[in-house]
This record gives structure tokens, sequence and C-alpha cells, in this order.
């Protein structure tokens, strides 16, 4: 009987596209975010809503990933940005590969933002880095306060936490602030940002401001 | 669920890695799962069991040995176990720090006949 010592990651495929797709992004100068929640929690519905902000000082594309359908990248191209779907058939993750094949159709040269929505799952898409910048986890109350606490994988390698619908808290016996400390008990370094609804209109201005404040930092502007 | 997706992975490293011996068989094949890896040691097993019915692998034994999560504190830079949240370093109480292993999930080694 003979030992062979091997000593690699089985992410390592993974971790070493993820690494090529960083210096890409870097080379372009471009800022990519990769959100991450629950199907459900609003990720959709907040890039609608911020994308036409965004807009104004970004030249942005999303990369959009789900199990099935186009209904996604459908609903992102109806706000102007160019959105990419990836189906993953079944799959529980994005992985930098598949980000790798959708940044050969988009012209890198002409854009300072990608976010890549990932599959609605708060477990599986934490341990797959697919060479972000910032890692954005969205989650809305309705989910309840302890979310944070049942799921900690996904905020541990969080920087930002989006809580969304914070308009239905009247409904969902959920209180923000014991939402937040259970995030801040995770992890302290999170900034955590409220999405709302007043008056029909949404509101995610702070999020707006950080994600272009980061994106021009990368930039060196 | 990705366990099946990892269990891919460990095959095609195990044949790279036996590619230039003389392997007639694989008999057992240890990897470490860290506590913050994500996946369930059950279904790793029940995955790499389905997926080696034949061939050189076929009837290996798969040993998990958990791992535990280290963190590194930020500010007196002691390094400790994490055993729950919150993570707050045992030292000097302070909760910044950053996680320096127990995300991993890797093949340590194979047991074969030549």
């Amino acid at each position: 009987m003979a030992k062979l010592e091997i000593n690699k990651d089985l992410r390592s495929l993974n971790n070493r596209k993820a690494a090529e797709n960083r210096e890409k992004f870097k080379s372009h100068g471009i800022y990519v975010i990769n959100m991450m929640g629950s199907p459900g929690a609003g990720k959709t519905t907040l890039l609608e809503n911020i994308l036409p902000k965004l807009g104004a000082h970004l030249r942005t594309a999303v990369i959009e990933g789900d199990l099935a359908t186009q209904n996604d990248a459908l609903r992102i191209a109806k706000t102007g940005v160019t959105a990419l779907q990836i189906n993953t058939n079944g799959g529980c993750h994005l992985d930098s590969e598949m980000i790798e094949n959708q940044l050969r159709k988009l012209d890198l040269d002409s854009l300072d933002l990608i976010i890549i929505e990932n599959v609605g799952n708060l477990v599986c898409p934490a341990s797959f880095d697919l060479g972000e910048d910032m890692r954005m986890v969205v989650l809305s109350v309705a989910e309840g306060e302890d979310k944070p606490v049942k799921y900690p994988t996904a905020f541990l390698n969080a920087d930002t936490a989006v809580i969304t619908k914070t308009d239905l808290v009247p409904y969902v016996n959920v209180d923000v602030n014991v939402m937040k400390r259970y995030i801040a008990g995770i992890n302290p370094k999170v900034m955590v940002f409220e999405t709302t609804k007043k008056d029909g209109e949404y509101m995610a201005d702070q999020l707006v401001e950080y994600i272009v404040d980061q994106a021009g930092r990368k930039k060196g502007i | 669920m990705h366990e099946t997706v990892l269990m891919r992975n460990l095959l095609d490293t195990v044949e790279q890695a036996i590619e230039n011996h003389n392997v007639k068989r694989v008999n057992r094949v240890v990897i470490s799962v860290g506590k913050l890896a994500n996946v369930l040691p059950d279904a790793l097993s029940f995955a790499f069991e389905a997926m080696t019915q034949d061939g050189i692998m076929k009837g290996a034994e798969l040993e998990i040995k958990s791992m535990p999560a280290v963190a590194h504190c930020d500010d007196c830079g002691a390094e400790y176990q994490v055993d729950g949240f919150p993570i707050v370093c045992p030292a000097c109480k302070s909760a910044g720090f950053r996680i320096i292993s127990g995300e991993e999930v890797y093949i340590q080694s194979i047991d074969c006949e030549e």
C-alpha cells in the first residue's frame, strides 16, 4: 500500500479562475459586486430601482444567475442596462468560470461597474469567489430578524448587507435593530443599508452613494 | 448542495495525481472539511459512493476530517479557534477578525495499491 500526499483545495479551480477574473476587472478599472440572498429577498427589485440612479454616474452591466428562465435579465433590460442571464439548470451557485464566459460577451473597456446577482440561495454562493470587490447580502424584513444567525456564513465574508422591505415592519413583527445586532454579532465590519418604499417610491439613496464612491475609488477618480 | 461538484473535482484531482504512478487501485481518500465550508459530510460521502461505483476507485473509502475554524484578531493579532457566534477574541475581547482557516475543503492524501 502506498500513500500519495496531494494537499489540494477542491475549490482550487474556482479560486484560480476567480483570481483571473479579479485581474481582468482590475486592468479595466471595473468595480464588481456579488449580490447574494434568499429567493424573494428583493435582489432584482433592488437592482431595478438603483440601476437608473447608478446610471447617472457609472456605466453598468448586470449578470443574472438563476436555475431557469430569462425573467430577471428581461426585467433588468427594461431599465436600459445590459443584462446577461446565466441559467445553472439546477446548480445552487454561480462559479468563476461561468462569470469568465459571460465577460467575453461584454465590452469591458466601456464599463465601470458589474453587478452579479447570484442564484437565490443564502448558503452555497458564499463559498465560491467570483473575483468580486464587494460581497453584498440582501435580506428582507419578512425573512425574520434571526435570519443572519441562522445563515452565518453568508454574513461572515460580506462587505455590505441590505435590509429590504422595511416598510413591511408593522406587518411582520420584526425589529430591524435586532436584525442589525445579529449581523454585527457575526461580522461587525459589514456595512448595513436599509431600503424602503415610501409613497410608492423606492428609497435606497445611501446605498447608491456608497456604490458610486467605492467604484470611483477603484477607478482612481 | 454543491457536494457533487466538489466530488467531481475530487475525482479529477485524484486522477491527475495518480497519472504518473502505476496505480492499480485506490483504497482510501482522506479529505479535510473546514467548519465554515458550507459542506455537509454526509452529502459528500453519499456523492463519493455514488460516483465510485466502478473504475480504479471502486469500493474506495472516504475519510473526512473536520477542521476547526480559526480567526486572526484585528486588534491584538491573536489566533483563536471559532466555536460559534459572535466571534470575539478570547485575549482582548475585540470583535474585529479575519477568518484564516475553516472555509476550505482539502484533499489531503490517498492510499493506493501500485
